[in-house]
């Protein structure tokens, strides 16, 4: 069973606060759409609407082109799982599992065979008759999610289900509910603080911010071209390094000048006389290496060095600003010492320098 | 860690201030089996006389005291819980206009001691003909006891994950359904204390009783007891006996219920 869902400009105000502001979005059908944003950015508050535990202050929300605004949560054909599980502790696990299913009155032969097959999927049989007290933190995530997936129902909403496991517990459940997606094709929403949750999982990403729907693309979308320096800052890992640039026209090139730092960029984006810069750290290299394409080269001395072991990121404190260095493997680099770097042409965003909107015309890599 | 010191110290204190608590209560229990007539005085223990027990049951009258004692704590004790148990689940769950202000309302019922209302009470009772009856100590304390037990219970399942009933409720449960399948197994020491507090107030209520009948066959225990103390001021053995007479079902009834009692009265001070 499957539906699109859709915000047509819904408003969520708690008191003067304006939780969500203005949101729309569609979501197709079978599509895992991810809702990623900062604490606050009410991220959570949308998905709440869309399961009808938050009244919605203005606009509606659908579920298979059915307004659902006045719909009670029993009534719409959903299933969720909480950050805390919320599993029934005085239930087993097979009652965890059955218990949405009973109270829709479904058969009990049914309700056996949809709970067994649940189970098997998930790898729960050796529990069900355990109580979740007596479960890991996995396990009883896997609870949660079977509670879902028993129902199946039109829409999976998910409020940040990872973030009670351990790192690496975390990474692998992620491809499980990836799978699971996939195999069952129910559209699901997913909502989590985690750019790298967002980027791995989703089809696509809703970015939000302060009540406010940032950007919506795919993972590559959002990553390569962000639709303003909020997301910019905020996807990715480090995120993309920015800084303000005079710019000028002159023949076949432009000059950007920022804090005494001059480099000349080839090609003639349509720009205004001042801008922001946004580049991600894999197109700013050191200097003396495979320098033929770089821009530069701008300086500075290092501020951090995170070695990840296979790449090596180097925090710059260059004369415009903290710029985020690439090495490949590792750098001997410590804080302290001095170093020349350049920028890929191609790695370049331009955004307003008065809203941080994206300058798209200005894109060098679409000429 | 706690150090050896510090131990004995913890020891120490605790152990003088049970013996603060229990010497009283053995004086009692060593009064109630004293010899019959004997003169040795308060708390003295002079050999197990289980005979004054008769005579004061006999002679006190104790069997229709308690008879309609455990009348007057069923009927409140099970109608309060219930009505509790669903005024509770309204405050602490569900969100509605005016919650606050009602709930402060009712806490007034809290406040207010029944000394301050008797006498209007006493009033309204006999306006409606129910002085003398089993009603007029039973309704009052009802009311009493729905205050408490309402903020009891309301602060109970504030502090049940507010996740546990979203999921309840999109597994599409009714609210009836979550209260009674979801909730009230997680509540039990919670309910359970409650019905413990609420079995000892009334049982122990004396005014009410003192002034809403004057029938013999409807007096409480507690009343009875006053009234018995009254006739036999001499007979200390006797004296001792009702008392403990009186006083048995609620410890008789806290020994069994003591594990959930004490889990109850620590839930929400220490999230579980």
């Amino acid at each position: 069973m499957m539906a699109s869902v859709q915000f047509n400009s819904v408003y969520k105000r708690f008191g003067d606060v304006l939780a969500v502001d203005g949101l729309s979005l569609d979501i197709a059908d079978g599509e895992f759409m991810v809702l990623v944003g900062p604490s606050g950015s009410g991220k959570t508050t949308a998905l709440r609407m869309l399961a009808g535990l938050e009244s919605i202050s203005d606009g509606n929300v659908t579920i298979d082109a059915e307004v659902v605004n006045d719909l009670a949560t029993g009534k719409r054909n959903i299933a969720m799982v909480f950050q805390d599980y919320a599993l029934y502790p005085q239930m087993t696990v097979y009652q965890n599992l059955a218990f949405g299913l009973r109270r829709r009155k479904t058969p009990k032969s049914e309700i056996e065979g949809r709970v067994r097959s649940a189970a098997e999927s998930l790898g729960l049989e050796p529990y069900l008759d355990r109580k979740p007290g007596q479960l890991s933190g996995g396990q009883a995530q896997r609870v949660a999610l079977g509670r879902a997936l028993v129902r199946d129902p039109q829409v999976f909403l998910m409020d940040e289900p990872l973030s009670n496991l351990d790192a690496k517990l975390r990474v692998r459940t992620r491809g499980e509910i990836k799978r699971l997606q996939q195999e069952i094709g129910t559209t699901t929403v997913y909502v989590t603080h985690d750019q790298v949750e967002a980027m791995t999982m989703g089809d696509r990403i809703a970015i939000m911010n302060n009540g406010i729907l940032e950007q919506v693309g795919t993972p590559a979308d959002v990553y390569e071209h962000p639709a303003n320096t909020f997301v910019g800052g905020f996807i990715g890992s480090p995120p993309m390094s920015i800084f303000e640039a005079a710019t000028a026209a002159d023949l076949e090139v432009t000059r950007f000048s920022a804090a005494g730092v001059e480099f000349v960029v080839p090609g003639l984006p349509d720009l205004p006389a001042s801008v922001i810069v946004g580049v991600r750290p894999e197109s700013v290299r050191s200097w003396d290496e495979n320098s033929g394409n770089l821009v530069g080269p701008l300086s500075g001395e290092v501020a951090y060095v995170e070695a990840l072991g296979r790449e090596t990121f180097v925090g710059v404190d260059s004369g415009v600003g903290q710029i985020v260095v690439h090495y490949d493997g590792r750098s001997a680099l410590i804080p302290g010492d001095k170093v020349e770097f350049g920028l890929d042409p191609k790695g370049l965003r331009f955004f307003d320098v008065a809203d941080g909107k994206s300058l798209a015309a200005g894109r060098l890599d679409s000429q | 860690m706690t150090s050896k010191g510090e131990q004995s110290i913890t020891y120490l204190i605790l152990g003088v201030f049970s013996l603060i608590a229990l010497l009283p209560i053995v004086g009692i229990i060593f009064t109630a089996v004293q010899a019959p007539g004997s003169t040795v005085g308060f708390g003295h223990f002079d050999g197990i006389h289980l005979g004054n027990f008769a005579r004061a049951w006999e002679q006190g009258n104790f069997g229709s005291y308690l008879k309609s004692s455990f009348i007057v704590v069923i009927a409140v004790v099970s109608v309060a819980s219930v009505l509790s148990l669903m005024a509770g689940y309204a405050f602490g769950v569900m969100k509605f206009r005016g919650a606050d202000l009602l709930f402060y309302i009712l806490l007034l019922g809290l406040m207010v001691p029944m000394e301050a209302i008797i006498v209007p009470l006493y009033y309204d009772m006999r306006d409606f003909a129910l002085t003398d009856t089993y009603w007029a100590l039973i309704l009052p304390q009802i009311g009493t006891s729905v205050a408490f037990g309402t903020f009891w219970m309301r602060a109970f399942f504030r502090s049940v994950p507010r996740s546990l009933v979203e999921a309840s409720r999109i597994d599409g449960a009714s609210s009836w359904t979550t209260l009674w399948r979801v909730l009230l197994p997680l509540a039990r020491p919670a309910v359970l204390t409650m019905c413990v507090l609420l079995f000892m107030w009334t049982w122990n209520e004396f005014l009410l009783a003192l002034v809403m009948v004057s029938d013999e066959g409807l007096r409480t225990a507690p009343l009875g007891l006053s009234f018995f103390q009254g006739r036999n001021q001499s007979d200390l053995a006797l004296l001792a006996t009702g008392a403990v007479i009186v006083a048995a079902p609620v410890v008789i009834l806290f020994v069994f219920l003591q594990r959930h009692f004490i889990r109850g009265m620590v839930t929400g001070a220490v999230k579980g």
